[in-house]
């Protein structure tokens, strides 16, 4: 009698959660964001409170240190923990809807302010450039960039409906390029300032009507000193805006994850200090006022480029990079904004706060089209609505960037107090009492935050207004949403941490190996998803630059029962890929998940490990057979694969807490 | 510290432990038969009881190769070096579990202590490489015990 086969199909998992990225990928996709600021946040302070502005936006950067340091803790106890996971984890679901709510306004007015600002600096160059080719060029400012950014949200609208994922290389040579024109930018300012001299912004501020909101009501509120100072505080804070994609990357950043974290959260911090408040000071010290108020209110960076010392052509050279910089970095910060919200939504959804109705998947394309379509209509009605004032989006930008970051500090203040969290990097300045570690620093720097958000509450009328129907209206639809999934019968319990897992169908197992090219490889098979220490020891200890790390897992089928097996995974399977796949993460090592279908395991596992060419087979300890007869099983299913001439001995280990056995396989 | 070196197969494996089955006898009969015939080696070390108890025991989770080859196999405290008794089936025994007909079983009891271990995982490593279905089937149209051990020493 013919054995039945073995070995049918192997289903490889293929999400790009599984490819882990340097610090400076990591620092680029958040500044590509973070950074974009740079275009605007100036000139929007500075029409807001006058001259003293550049100080502000200097004390803003030099303040987004510290809070790049609160989302280093709140990383380091959350592989994903963006405001969501934290303000649930510590105030409860009711505070997580509020605080991502705050958020989603963040990320809908982001892609407006990008795509607008992106709009008036092409409409500035073409305004210099055009006439000089002969070319009458009388479309207004606005109007274009009104159109302008209509046509990028539709673009970047379509790009995420087909699911085009965000990709760290283009973040890192856009941020390159930014770079270098920024340096040419700075040296030439510096080099302008060295000629013609230079004096410091005034500290005095003058507020407009306009920036001091409800707070004409106070007029003696006003006259004291502190009060004006975090209003203007207030009004500069959206050059923090960003920050939450550090969340958002922090788990594609590979291993030493933290070593790594921290680096990547230096070089944003000096990029953001040199990059937007070093060019917003030089701005104000090479631009004339009148200039900066007018001309130069929507596009300062072009203006600054423009009135450098200098003959005009070379300028006109400069603002033409300047744009071209910018406008890539502000696109690119409208397509983090459509795949940020989507990634939030996806999130809350899983936990049963969205309606499934949002996620209903694109036919063709399998992306949650319907939440891709809320966030893009919304940004292209706040672009028609705000016609073209970048001013008043960016007012009110800042409430959503202001209360999230409220949310997320005072949630990390409260977890302190939780010691059963692990952390493996805590916010400076802490008073040891007990075993709690009282964060002193971090409490300074919420104190901060929540009084610049309660004066932005006061001054920022349409932030306000606007920040709170939205909140109000996100959380109704969260509220709502999970009303009707609780009535619902549970046919599923969402697991808070699932994982969208891409499985692709592959005949045979040679077809996967050209993807395995590094030096050493390890086979790890995996069963429970409450069993994984061999896989924390290989991840561990694995060198991810030249080690292939194969996660193997074996859906039995016995007998004839193989041959009818289709290549569907079910809940358990997805339970254990996603405990896989979030331990990888941790790791920020890359594992190359598969499933195969068989009826022996050990037939199975020894298949793979001589078609891969292992060096070693890391296997979790069997509660039912023990670590020797698996070893057993091994050495015979090995001895009877085995090709003739093939020497090369291999390890086998079996990991269980606190001890392995390890033997060769001849 | 553990011992690499490799045990050769002829030095355990003797003619007179090499044993023909007639008929079609179940796996259980197989592991009994091959048990009782390797007893007569070890009846100095363990009792005939003891010997199919622990055999048995490590039977349960044990499967049949796809190439028709069986290694019923134990460990015992008591011995300090391999032993070996081949079966030869030739019309087969049918392992239900598998679906798959074994045609040669060899029961091989290991000293139980952990230097010998490695060892015997060469041993089992070694044993399922060289019982192919095609090796199988040549010691089935053999004579003899002796021969089938010449033809293990030879092809080792």
């Amino acid at each position: 009698m013919n054995p039945p086969p073995r070995f049918k199909q192997v289903l490889v998992l293929s999400t790009a959660m599984l490819s882990f990225i340097s610090f400076w990928k990591a620092a680029a996709v958040v500044l590509c964001d973070m950074g974009s600021s740079a275009y605007y946040a100036g000139s929007i302070a500075m029409n807001a409170f006058g001259p003293a502005a550049p100080w502000y936006v200097m004390a803003v950067m030099i303040f987004s240190g510290l809070m790049l340091m609160v989302y280093v803790e709140s990383c380091a106890m959350f592989v994903r923990g963006g405001v969501y996971k934290v303000v649930n984890e510590a105030m409860g679901h009711s505070m997580a809807k509020v605080s991502v709510s705050a958020l989603m306004f963040d990320y809908v007015l982001t892609g407006p302010i990008s795509a607008i600002s992106a709009g008036l600096y092409v409409s500035s160059l073409l305004y210099n450039i055009l006439p000089l080719l002969h070319i009458n060029w009388h479309v207004p400012h606005k109007l274009f960039a009104i159109l302008f950014a209509v046509a990028v949200t539709a673009f970047f609208w379509r790009e995420n409906i087909k699911g085009v994922e965000e990709s760290s290389d283009k973040s890192l040579k856009i941020m390159i390029f930014v770079s270098a024109v920024g340096t040419v930018l700075i040296l030439w300012a510096l080099a302008t300032v060295y000629i013609r001299g230079f004096k410091l912004p005034i500290f005095e501020l003058k507020f407009t009507k306009e920036s001091l909101g409800w707070m004409t009501n106070f007029p003696y509120l006003q006259t004291i000193g502190l009060v004006g100072i975090f209003m203007a505080f207030g009004h500069s804070i959206l050059a923090l805006s960003g920050l939450e994609t550090l969340a958002q990357v922090y788990r594609e950043v590979g291993d030493p994850k933290i070593k790594n974290l921290k680096k990547a959260a230096f070089l944003i911090f000096m990029f953001s200090l040199v990059f937007t408040g070093g060019l917003t000071f030089l701005s104000s010290l090479i631009i004339p006022g009148d200039l900066i108020a007018g001309k130069y209110s929507d596009n300062l960076l072009s203006g600054l480029a423009l009135e450098l010392s200098g003959p005009y052509w070379a300028k006109l050279v400069l603002q033409s990079f300047v744009v071209v910089s910018g406008s890539l970095m502000l696109v690119g910060a409208l397509n983090t904004s459509l795949v940020g919200s989507n990634g939030v939504l996806n999130r809350v959804a899983e936990d049963g706060i969205l309606h499934d109705w949002f996620r209903h998947l694109h036919k063709k394309y399998g992306t949650t089209y319907r939440m891709i379509n809320l966030v893009a209509i919304t940004q292209i009605i706040v672009i028609i609505l705000s016609r073209g004032d970048i001013y008043l989006i960016g007012e009110a930008y800042a409430f959503g960037v202001l209360w999230s970051l409220v949310f997320k500090t005072i949630s990390l203040i409260i977890l302190r107090f939780r010691e059963d969290l692990p952390r493996d990097w805590m916010f400076p300045l802490n008073l040891k009492v007990g075993k709690i570690y009282f964060p002193v620093g971090m409490c300074m720097v919420f104190l901060v935050m929540i009084t610049a958000a309660v004066a932005n509450l006061m001054t920022k009328r349409v932030a306000t207004i606007s920040g709170i129907i939205f909140t109000a209206v996100f959380y109704a639809v969260f509220q709502i949403s999970e009303n009707m999934n609780r009535k619902k019968a549970r046919l599923y319990a969402p697991d808070e941490d699932s994982e969208k897992l891409n499985m692709r169908k592959e005949a045979d197992i040679g077809t996967i190996l050209p993807e395995l090219d590094k030096q050493r490889k390890i086979l790890v098979p995996v069963r429970n998803p409450n069993n994984l220490v061999h896989l924390k020891s290989v991840l561990e200890t694995a060198d991810d630059e030249t080690t292939d790390i194969i996660v193997l897992a074996v859906k039995i089928a016995r007998g004839i029962q193989l041959e009818g097996e289709t290549g569907d995974i079910t809940q358990e399977e997805k339970d254990l890929f996603t405990s896989v796949v979030l331990l990888a993460e941790k790791y920020g090592k890359t594992v190359k998940p598969m499933l195969v279908f068989s009826n022996d395991p050990f037939y199975s596992i020894v298949q793979v490990a001589q078609a891969a060419g292992v060096d070693e087979i890391v296997m979790g300890v069997s509660g039912s057979t023990g670590a020797e007869v698996q070893l057993e099983s091994l050495a015979m299913s090995w001895g009877m694969l085995k090709k003739a001439g093939v020497s090369r001995p291999v390890t086998a280990k079996v990991v269980w807490e606190g001890r392995q056995l390890s033997y060769k396989l001849s | 510290m553990i011992r690499q070196e490799e045990v050769p197969l002829a030095s355990i494996l003797r003619g007179d432990s090499v044993f023909f089955l007639k008929g079609k006898p179940s796996k259980e009969e197989v592991v009994k038969l091959l048990t009782h015939g390797l007893y007569p080696q070890v009846r100095d070390f363990v009792t005939a009881k003891d010997l199919y108890e622990k055999v048995t025991e490590v039977e349960k989770l044990n499967n049949v190769l796809e190439t028709g080859f069986y290694i019923p196999h134990a460990k015992l405290a008591e011995i300090d070096r391999f032993y070996a008794a081949l079966a030869v089936i030739p019309d087969g025994s049918f392992d239900p579990k598998s679906g798959i007909t074994v045609k040669a079983a060899l029961l091989l009891l290991t000293p139980n202590r952990p230097i010998f271990f490695q060892q015997h995982l060469n041993m089992l490593s070694k044993l399922s490489r060289l019982f192919q279905a095609a090796f199988i089937d040549s010691l089935t149209a053999m004579k003899n015990g002796a021969q089938v051990a010449e033809a293990v020493g030879k092809s080792e």
